[in-house]
């Protein structure tokens, strides 16, 4: 199994780096799994049906606001994937936001 | 700790919920709906493809009879008749007002209602809304409505830790905030339980992370009666591999061909009538049968091919295909592996035609209540079951909080013992998610889609194991904490895991879902089983299906 470096921005001034263990097939929701079970018990994020249809999973991935569940992890040009909330809206914690509703 | 006041409280946003919700404010009440997740977006409501229905566009040969008849016929005995004649009653109502609401039904190339055959349906009665997407759409137009009523609250991120019982009856519920790490008490005068199923307590499920079995836990706790917790439908043709889709399901079985890793096309050994177009507790033991007996595929499945059938699966199953082609498996060329995964909980709190529990108070709608579907819930059955049951316990509701039936003032002393890990430190090793892969191992290995009195009683054991290692969990405090939330559900799923190996050891026979290799066959007499929990203990009986306790 290959590594992945993930940066997963926390608040506005806090990105912390995980190096995670890594397979091609794994989804962006699969890599931040690992990294709760894993790396760090205090990441936040919302996911639900895993299946592309709740969207509550939506979140910036390397720049792009796209569906982790829906996103095969890749690292970007720089080498290492990118996590950050969505811009809009207020944040909660980590990559949750206040619900639309 | 904070009390919240409300006439109705209903626990659980998908379409069981939000359709109480809307049906309840309609009294005039203030009603709060409360979800753990982000309020109507965590549901299974999400991926329900389907809905069976009636209405206009039935065919000339269907009716309430024919609808009910199909329901009980694949309940195996299990049905409760006034259940099903309410759903075959209320259906068409239902599906009136929600139009009327601006559902908008798929249409067929002249215009018309387009409408689809479903295995076990004896005629073609299913629809669809949003291109397939019907539980999205329904949950859209409900949330449409709830925004516009004053007197509707909802609140997101908010999990419950157990109802509260006052002189007898419903008083409340105390629930965690996980935004703030906060208890609260809400406290009403009536509570619809609308929580969903039990997916998660196995490793393989088609159902979204929140179906932790909550309410089943809830309903036990306040001494509710659950009926036939045994039945666990195994939907039997959901994605194997690869891990990320894990659980997905394919509609289209009735469609398409399977085989085992002999090439062999094995349903003709079991449905030589109906083959592959058969109801899915016959399709999910056949399936388990063929892998048992090591003509399985390598990640443990069967083969599924749909080529014959491309056209067809492209154009009504759209998102299915393309969710298989996206993690590169085109269905149009390759075959799929295949296999049963946990899909629905037949079983649950027994309700009457109204939604009313057993418990003076409580209400219970969509998956968590029992005893509509039997041993075998037919296709697209579930959203159905959401819309009518869920209208029924909105309206019980409000009209017992219009009447006014306040209990006396609820003493709140026992229930923060109960809790402490969540409000002092704890020093354990063991993580909450470790004590749900550990029950999710458990009800895989014994309890799944082939049981027998031997794994059965090596379940209830290791789960005795995994209840006492709940007192060396350790838990990082934190707001939004992915452990608070895993630590609270675990409790609810084994309370949940008990109450299904229990029952199912009281089954000794093989009905609907629930098959023991000890029993193979149908016992002469029809018996539902029932759980109760009181005192710290677990009752398990018997009893006849109309009334008369064994």
């Amino acid at each position: 199994m290959a590594q992945l470096q993930v940066k997963i921005q926390r608040t506005e001034t806090n990105t912390k780096t995980y190096d995670v263990t890594h397979s091609p097939d794994m989804t962006v929701l699969d890599v931040l799994e690992e990294i709760y079970h894993h790396h760090d018990e205090t990441i936040a994020y919302r996911f639900s049906c895993r299946t592309g249809l709740c969207a509550t999973c939506m979140m910036m991935i390397n720049g792009k606001p796209s569906l982790s569940c829906m996103t095969i992890a890749e690292p970007n040009d720089e080498g290492y994937l990118f996590v950050s909330p969505l811009p809009k809206g207020k944040t909660i914690k980590d990559l949750v936001k206040v619900p639309a509703n | 700790m904070e009390t919240i006041n409300t006439d109705v409280l209903i626990i659980g946003s998908g379409a069981a919920g939000l359709a109480a919700t809307v049906y309840a404010a309609q009294s005039g009440q203030n009603v709060l709906v409360i979800d753990k997740g982000a309020v109507g977006k965590s549901g299974s409501t999400t991926g329900a493809v389907q809905i069976a229905s009636l209405g206009d566009w039935s065919d000339p040969r269907d009716n309430e009879d024919a609808y009910r008849n199909d329901i009980e016929e694949s309940g195996r005995g299990l049905s409760d008749p006034k259940l099903t004649q309410t759903l075959a009653h209320d259906i068409s109502e239902r599906l009136q007002d929600l139009i009327s609401w601006g559902l908008k039904l798929d249409v067929d190339e002249q215009k018309e209602v387009a409408l689809s055959a479903t295995s076990g349906h004896s005629l073609p009665r299913s629809i669809s809304a949003r291109k397939g997407k019907t539980g999205l759409g329904i949950l859209q137009t409900l949330i449409r409505l709830v925004k516009k009523s004053r007197n509707v609250k909802t609140w997101s991120d908010v999990i419950t830790l157990e109802l509260v019982k006052s002189s007898g009856r419903i008083s409340g519920a105390i629930v965690y905030d996980l935004r703030n790490n906060l208890p609260y008490f809400i406290e009403s005068t009536a509570v619809i339980l609308a929580t969903g199923g039990i997916g998660q307590l196995y490793p393989v499920t088609s159902n979204p992370v929140q179906s932790t079995s909550d309410g089943f836990a809830l309903g036990l706790g306040v001494g509710a009666n659950l009926v036939d917790m045994e039945q666990v439908q195994f939907y039997p043709v959901s994605m194997v591999a690869p891990r990320s889709i894990a659980g997905f399901c394919i509609s289209f079985y009735h469609y398409s061909k399977l085989y085992n890793s002999l090439g062999e096309r094995f349903m003709k050994n079991y449905e030589p009538e109906n083959m592959e177009d058969t109801t899915r507790d016959k399709l999910a033991i056949a399936i388990a049968n063929e892998v048992v007996a090591g003509r399985g595929t390598p990640n443990g499945g069967v083969y599924l091919d749909g080529t014959e059938a491309i056209t067809q699966i492209k154009k009504e199953f759209p998102h299915e295909y393309e969710l298989c082609l996206d993690r590169g498996i085109d269905l149009a060329k390759h075959r799929a592996e295949v296999g049963p995964a946990a899909h629905f909980m037949m079983g649950g709190i027994q309700i009457d035609e109204h939604a009313a529990s057993s418990v003076p108070g409580l209400f219970v709608a969509g998956e968590t209540a029992g005893g509509l579907h039997g041993g075998n819930r037919l296709g697209n059955n579930a959203l159905s079951e959401c819309v009518v049951f869920g209208a029924r316990a909105g309206m019980g509701a409000a009209e017992m909080s219009l009447k006014g039936m306040n209990s006396d003032h609820t003493d709140l002393e026992e229930w923060k013992d109960k809790w402490s890990p969540l409000f002092s430190t704890t020093k354990g090793k063991i993580r909450p998610y470790q004590l749900k892969q550990r029950i999710q191992e458990i009800l895989g290995e014994h309890v799944g889609v082939i049981r027998s009195d031997k794994g059965l009683q090596q379940a209830k054991v290791q789960l005795k194991d995994v209840q006492a290692q709940l007192a060396e969990v350790n838990i990082k405090k934190d707001f939004m904490s992915r452990e608070i939330l895993d630590y609270i559900e675990v409790r609810h799923m084994i309370q949940t895991a008990q109450a299904i190996v229990g029952a199912a050891y009281m089954r000794k026979e093989s009905r609907g879902a629930h098959y023991n290799t000890d029993y193979p066959s149908l016992a002469a007499e029809t018996q539902k089983t029932n759980v109760q929990f009181s005192n710290g203990e677990f009752t398990f009986h018997t009893f006849a299906p109309k009334g008369g306790v064994s």
